[in-house]
C-alpha cells in the first residue's frame, strides 16, 4: 500500500508553542442529519430514545457544572442544560416522532436549527455567539441516542483537531493535558483561543484541515508559533520539531528560574513586568511567572459573557483579581467594544476599526459607562492606592477631560451615598491612535499616564487591518514609524513628568522590550506566559547596551534594518 | 388569569444569562406562564422561546401566568425584572 505523503497547512497562529502528538478529531458539529421516516410501531422506541438521550446530557452537562470553579461557566452550562430541557422543544420533537414519523434524530436535528434560524432572524449580537451552544446541545444530543455514546476520550499528549469548540468542550479539554488544538474556525478572542494561551496549549486557527483525508490515530505536529501544521509527518520532521520543543521548553524553564529573580539589569536598572489579563482563570500563574500586577485588565469580555454588567458583577469580578495579586496594582481599561469585538448596534460598519469603538462607544452609552466607573471608584474604596483607570481609543484631548468630568460625577454621588471609594484613582490613557501619539505634550496635561497600545497604533500609523489576511505581512510592529511614535510619546511624557507603560505585543517580544527599555520605557505588561522570556534578557544585559539598540532603532529608515538590529537580541 | 406589563430595565436586553435567570425562576411554579410582546407570544418557561424574543432593554412585555399559585408566580417574575435578573443565582 502506498503511504500517504505528508501535508503541511498554514492556520493563523494563536497560541504559542510546539505540539507533537496523534490526531484526535472533535466530531464535526455541522454534520447534517438527513430526514428519515420511521414505521409506527417504532414510535415508542424513539421517544424513549429522546428521554434517556436527555437525561443522559443532563447528567453529563451537571457533572460538568459541579467541576472545581477555576472556570466562571456555571452559568453558560445552566442555560445549556434548560435548553436541552426546554418544554416547548420537547413538544416539538416529540409531536414530530408522533405524528411526522420522523425519527429521534432527525427531529431533534430540525427543531433546534428551527430556533436557531431563529435566533439569527432575530439578529442581535449575542445570536452568534448563543448559535454555537445551541449547535452543542443539539448534537450532543443526537450522539447521545445512538447506541454507541459521543466519546470524549481524548488521550493526554494528542492533537485536537475542531472546526470549533464550544466554552464546554474547552472546559473539558482544559482538564486534560492536550498537546495542541487546530481548529478551522476560531477568533483570537474567542474562548478557546485565550484559555489556550494562558494554559499554554499551542494553537492554530483558520487551518482548513477537514480537505485532507485525516483520521484519528494519524500523527501531526502543530507549530503555534508559525501557524504551520504537518499531518502525517515523516520521521525526520518528528526529530526535528520534538528537538525544537524541547529547546523551546528548555529555555523557559530556565527563563522561568529568572522570572523570581528581582526586576533589575545587569547593571542594577529597575524595571516592572505586569500582566495582561482578560479571565479569572489567568490569574493563578500570575506569581510563578514574575508578573507585578496587573498593567491591563481587559473588561470587555466580562461585558459579553454575562450580556448584562451589572454594578455589583462588575465589583465582584474587579475584587477578585486586584486580591490575587498581592500589594501590586491594577490598570482597569475601560470597555474597549467595537474594532472586532463586536458590540450590539455596531454591526455592519465597513470600517469597525476606524468606527464606533473604545471610548467613542462609551461616550455614547453613557450609563454603560458610569456603572463601570461607580463599580472601578467602589472597589478603589476596598483596595485605595492599587487601581488605575485606562481609557482605550482616545483620539482628541477632549475626550479625556469629558470622561474625566463623569470621574467627578460618580465620585460626587458616591460621597452623598456615604459609599466608600478610592478619591485619588490615577487616570490615564491609552495612546493608540496617532493623532494622540502626535499631541502627546499636550495630551500629558490632561492624563496621569499613558499606556501605548503598540498592536492598534501600528495598524492604524501603517494603515494595516490586522484582521485581513492579504496584507498580513504589511503589519509588523517594528516599522521605524512606530518606533518614532512612541519615542515622541515618551519624550512628551518626560516632559509632563507622567509615567509611560507599554501594554502592546511589542512587550512581551524580548528584543522589543529591551529597545523599549533603552528608550527609557521601564513598565512593560504582557501575556504572563511571556513574562519569563523578557524578564530574562533583561536581567542578563546592561542598560547601556539596550540604550545604544534603541538609538539605532530610531536612526533606522527601513523595516529590514530594524529586524537586522533587534534578531540579534531575539536569543538568549 | 393574572398578568401584568413590565419593562426590560438592564442595558443589555433579555438575552441569554436574565433569559435563563427568568425561565429558571418561572419553571419553580406550576402555573402556565406566557409573554406577550409585539403581538408574539412564547411559553416562558421555554429558554430557546424567550431568547427569540430578542427583547432589548426598554422593551415592554405582557407576563401572563394562569394557575394555581399564579399570583405568586406574577410577583416573583415581576421583582426580577424590577431589579434587572441582578440578585439572583443560578
Amino acid at each position: 500500500m502506498k503511504e500517504l505523503q505528508p501535508k503541511v497547512l498554514s492556520g493563523r497562529p494563536a497560541a504559542q508553542g510546539i505540539g507533537i502528538g496523534k490526531i484526535w478529531i472533535l466530531a464535526d458539529d455541522n454534520k447534517p442529519v438527513h430526514p428519515e421516516k420511521i414505521r409506527n410501531k417504532e414510535v415508542r422506541a424513539h421517544l424513549e430514545k429522546y428521554q434517556n438521550a436527555k437525561k443522559i446530557v443532563t447528567d453529563e452537562y451537571e457533572k460538568i457544572k459541579q467541576l472545581p470553579d477555576d472556570f466562571d461557566l456555571g452559568e453558560i452550562i445552566e442555560a445549556q442544560i434548560q435548553t436541552l430541557n426546554d418544554p416547548e422543544v420537547e413538544k416539538l420533537i416529540t409531536k414530530k416522532i408522533e405524528k411526522e414519523l420522523s425519527s429521534v434524530e432527525y427531529a431533534i436535528f430540525s427543531t433546534y436549527n428551527d430556533y436557531i434560524q431563529l435566533l439569527e432572524a432575530a439578529d442581535a449580537k449575542w445570536a452568534n455567539e448563543r448559535t454555537i451552544d445551541i449547535v452543542s446541545v443539539r448534537d450532543d444530543l443526537i450522539q447521545a441516542t445512538k447506541e454507541k455514546k459521543r466519546i470524549f476520550d481524548v488521550q493526554a499528549g494528542e492533537i485536537v483537531f475542531a472546526n470549533d469548540i464550544s466554552p464546554t468542550a474547552m472546559v473539558k479539554l482544559s482538564h486534560i493535558n492536550i498537546g495542541g488544538i487546530v481548529m478551522e474556525k476560531g477568533g483570537f478572542t474567542s474562548h478557546a483561543v485565550i484559555l489556550s494561551q494562558s494554559l499554554g496549549i499551542p494553537c492554530v486557527i483558520n487551518a482548513h484541515w477537514d480537505r485532507y483525508n485525516i483520521t484519528r490515530g494519524n500523527r501531526a505536529i502543530i507549530d503555534g508559533s508559525t501557524g504551520q501544521v504537518i499531518l502525517r509527518p515523516t520521521r525526520r520532521q518528528i526529530d526535528e520539531y520534538e528537538k525544537r520543543r524541547e529547546d523551546e521548553i528548555g529555555r523557559f524553564q530556565k527563563a522561568l528560574e529568572w522570572s523570581q529573580k528581582p526586576d533589575k539589569t545587569k547593571c542594577g536598572s529597575e524595571f516592572k513586568l505586569r500582566a495582561n489579563v482578560e479571565f479569572l482563570e489567568e490569574l493563578p500563574k500570575l506569581g510563578s511567572h514574575g508578573a507585578t500586577g496587573i498593567g491591563l485588565l481587559r473588561t470587555e469580555t466580562i461585558l459579553f459573557e454575562t450580556d448584562d454588567f451589572e454594578v455589583e458583577d462588575q465589583i465582584d469580578f474587579y475584587n477578585n483579581v486586584v486580591e490575587s495579586v498581592n500589594n501590586d496594582s491594577v490598570t482597569i481599561r475601560l470597555f474597549d467594544a467595537g474594532g472586532d469585538k463586536l458590540i450590539e448596534g455596531s454591526e455592519g460598519e465597513s470600517n469597525p476599526f476606524l468606527g464606533w469603538r473604545g471610548i467613542r462607544m462609551l461616550l455614547d452609552k453613557q450609563n454603560l459607562l458610569k456603572r463601570q466607573l461607580e463599580a472601578i471608584y467602589r472597589v478603589g474604596g476596598i483596595h485605595p492606592g492599587r487601581i488605575k483607570i485606562l481609557i482605550p481609543m482616545i483620539s482628541r484631548i477632549e475626550e479625556i477631560r469629558t470622561v474625566k468630568k463623569f470621574c467627578s460625577e460618580v465620585q460626587k454621588s458616591l460621597e452623598l451615598s456615604g459609599i466608600a471609594y478610592d478619591k485619588n484613582i490615577p487616570i490615564g490613557i491609552m495612546v493608540e491612535v496617532p493623532s494622540i501619539a502626535l499631541m502627546a505634550a499636550e495630551a500629558a496635561k490632561e492624563a496621569d499616564f499613558f499606556s501605548l497600545g503598540t498592536n492598534d497604533l501600528t495598524q492604524y500609523t501603517l494603515a494595516v487591518d490586522r484582521g485581513n489576511e492579504k496584507i498580513a505581512h504589511l503589519f509588523d510592529s517594528f516599522h521605524p514609524a512606530v518606533w518614532k511614535l512612541i519615542k515622541m510619546t515618551k519624550d512628551a511624557a518626560d516632559d509632563a513628568g507622567i509615567p509611560v507603560a507599554v501594554c502592546g505585543e511589542m512587550a512581551g517580544m524580548p528584543e522589543a522590550a529591551a529597545c523599549l527599555l533603552g528608550m527609557g520605557i521601564n513598565d512593560l505588561s504582557m501575556n504572563s506566559s511571556s513574562i519569563p522570556r523578557v524578564k530574562a534578557v533583561l536581567c542578563k544585559n546592561n542598560l547601556t547596551d539596550m540604550r545604544f539598540l534603541s538609538e539605532k532603532i530610531l536612526m533606522a529608515k527601513e523595516l529590514l534594518e530594524v529586524h537586522a538590529l533587534l534578531d540579534e537580541w531575539r536569543f538568549y | 388569569m393574572v398578568s401584568k406589563i413590565v419593562e426590560v430595565k438592564n442595558e443589555a436586553g433579555l438575552h441569554a444569562r436574565p433569559a435563563s435567570v427568568l425561565v429558571k425562576a418561572a419553571s419553580r411554579y406550576k402555573s402556565d406562564f406566557t409573554i406577550k410582546m409585539y403581538g408574539y407570544s412564547v411559553n416562558g418557561k421555554s429558554i430557546l422561546g424567550v431568547m427569540t424574543l430578542a427583547a432589548e432593554y426598554g422593551a415592554e412585555m405582557e407576563l401572563i401566568f394562569d394557575g394555581d399559585d399564579e399570583e405568586e408566580a406574577l410577583k416573583t417574575v415581576v421583582e426580577l425584572f424590577e431589579n434587572k435578573f441582578n440578585n439572583q443565582q443560578l
